[in-house]
């Protein structure tokens, strides 16, 4: 098969790259003395909005968790990421959750769960460094999902402001 | 001496090929370096969005449309969300059709930003790549500030949107598109009319205007070819009649009408015209609330409905089937990346193995989307 030619329309100093790659070079010079629009990660972070969806935590208020167990939130996950097994207390809410995991691997961070929590229990926090070495380490229980309300003051308030409740 | 045979070789490339952009394996038959034949082998993203479809119910299929095209999540989510409006007739807010056109636009800019700086990087030039990336990394930080999330947003919903936009976001996107104008300007002067560029990539891969219609290809592929056909304005949708802004389609100034030049500019045109709508759609954005047409439950009626919008890559549709119940009976969808595809045995036979590189470039696939 004929190879099909290429049109050459260059004069020489085109064809010798040379003015096109000293353009480019120039504009990288520019650049060098321009204010820098990187951050150095580990060391320096991205502030996030109060719209930020990082992994869900569960609210604890006053050493306890908000949830009452209803079950909402693992009906509503499209990954089947959540877990609850409900039991009864002698509290004022009259159920809690003896089980609550994620699998943090199924979690697709989508924020369904906060949406359509009806006690505020359940939020996006913050947190997107998630890090595993075994399958068993992606498995957060309600040791690792509770979070006193002191640090997700601003995302509950997104929540009770922005969003339809 | 007995004469020497010749043969075709055959020739893998990918799926690890960085140039592939994503799992695509490409067997390529070669005779000495000219290219006979290219069969693409896909289908190792496959992740049954289709089947998964009819076991969840219809708000929660958004996320995983996000995950088609990730490179136009926003654009995913419009389309099936208008889809399953049309289909449930729901009357959406003023305010909730301007913020999803602004987005799809942002997200549009942001999907020719990586193609051509994607495009630049299999040619051989890897600056334009870092500048169309701090491009689409301003537009990324608007869809954060909006909607918490840089790549998968989930942000519309059926019948609004799951929050409105925060206050800063309106003058924050006016400084990106002032700022965004110079450097499509510095982007043309780096890239589009550089003689290097240029040499690689005019009158390489011609696809002419009815072969393109033949094989169904949509988009920017399509334009490229000198058709004037855009969604926008040829089957409005949405309120993209309400805004002044034009058709660009492959000229041919440089090389020849349909080459992986034109199409390449054909996206950068469109950045422009982007820029215009959204300027428009800010002007005339009006108030009101954005999640009062939520319905409480999502239950259509019994029939079924093909929506299409013009994604970045083409024309994006959905079928969607309702048999009455909370969970879709069937989703189909036309994406546009596959339809693409097919073209790429045809435009690269007869040229070099490393036209194929410039020709899959141009054509602007994501396997995502492909394989669904």
């Amino acid at each position: 098969m004929a190879v099909k030619k290429r049109k050459k329309d260059l004069h020489f100093f085109e064809r010798i790259y040379l003015v096109e790659i000293i353009k480019g070079l120039l504009l990288t010079l520019k650049h060098l003395f321009k204010p820098k629009f990187t951050l150095q990660y580990p060391e320096e972070k991205i502030e996030q909005a109060p719209s930020y969806r990082g992994r869900p935590v569960l609210v604890m208020d006053n050493g306890k968790e908000r949830c009452v167990a209803c079950g909402l939130c693992s009906r509503v996950c499209p990954a089947l990421a959540i877990q609850v097994q409900a039991s009864e207390t002698e509290d004022e809410k009259e159920r809690y959750p003896v089980l609550f995991e994620i699998n943090m691997l199924r979690c697709i961070f989508c924020g369904f769960c906060e949406e359509v929590c009806p006690e505020e229990a359940i939020v996006m926090s913050k947190d997107y460094e998630l890090v595993f070495t075994r399958y068993d380490d992606a498995i957060f229980g309600k040791d690792k999902l509770l979070v006193p309300v002191e640090k997700l003051k601003d995302r509950l308030e997104f929540v009770r402001t922005q969003m339809r409740k | 001496m007995a004469e020497l045979k010749t043969d075709h070789l055959v020739l893998n490339m990918g799926p690890q090929h960085p140039s592939t952009h994503g799992v695509l394996r490409l067997e390529v038959v070669l005779d000495g370096e000219v290219v006979i034949d290219v069969i693409p082998h896909i289908g190792y993203l496959h992740r049954c969005f289709e089947k998964h479809c009819e076991a969840m119910t219809y708000p929660m299929v958004i996320p995983y449309t996000d995950r088609m095209d990730y490179l136009a999540s926003m654009y995913m989510n419009f389309g099936y969300v208008e889809a399953v409006e049309k289909l449930m007739n729901i009357e959406i807010p003023e305010r909730v059709k301007y913020i999803r056109v602004i987005m799809g636009e942002l997200q549009r800019i942001a999907s020719h930003l990586v193609a051509i700086g994607t495009f630049g990087i299999d040619i051989g030039a890897f600056t334009p790549f870092l500048y169309c990336f701090r491009d689409r990394e301003r537009i990324l930080d608007l869809f954060e500030m909006t909607c918490g999330a840089r790549l998968l947003y989930n942000y519309m919903w059926i019948g609004g949107l799951s929050h409105d936009l925060p206050p800063m976001f309106i003058p924050e996107l006016k400084s990106f598109l002032k700022d965004f104008r110079k450097n499509i300007k510095e982007l043309n002067d780096l890239l589009s009319y550089n003689k290097i560029f240029i040499e690689r990539t005019a009158n390489i891969g011609i696809l002419p205007a009815d072969t393109a219609i033949n094989y169904g290809c949509t988009g920017p592929v399509l334009r490229g070819s000198g058709v004037n056909w855009d969604l926008r304005k040829n089957d409005p949708y949405s309120i993209y009649d309400r805004f002044d802004f034009e058709v660009c389609v492959g000229k041919g100034e440089i090389g020849t009408v349909g080459d992986c030049w034109n199409r390449y500019m054909v996206r950068v045109r469109e950045m422009e015209q982007s820029c215009l709508i959204i300027e428009q759609a800010i002007e005339q954005l009006p108030e009101g609330d954005v999640t009062s047409a939520i319905p409480k439950r999502v239950k259509p009626p019994v029939g079924e409905i093909y929506f299409r919008v013009e994604s970045p890559k083409g024309e994006l549709g959905y079928h969607i089937i309702s048999d009455g119940t909370v969970n879709p009976f069937r989703v189909k969808v036309r994406a546009p990346s596959f339809v693409n595809l097919q073209i790429l045995p045809v435009i690269s036979k007869g040229y070099l193995v490393a036209d194929i590189i410039a020709n899959l470039g141009s054509l602007d696939i994501v396997l995502g989307e492909i394989d669904r």
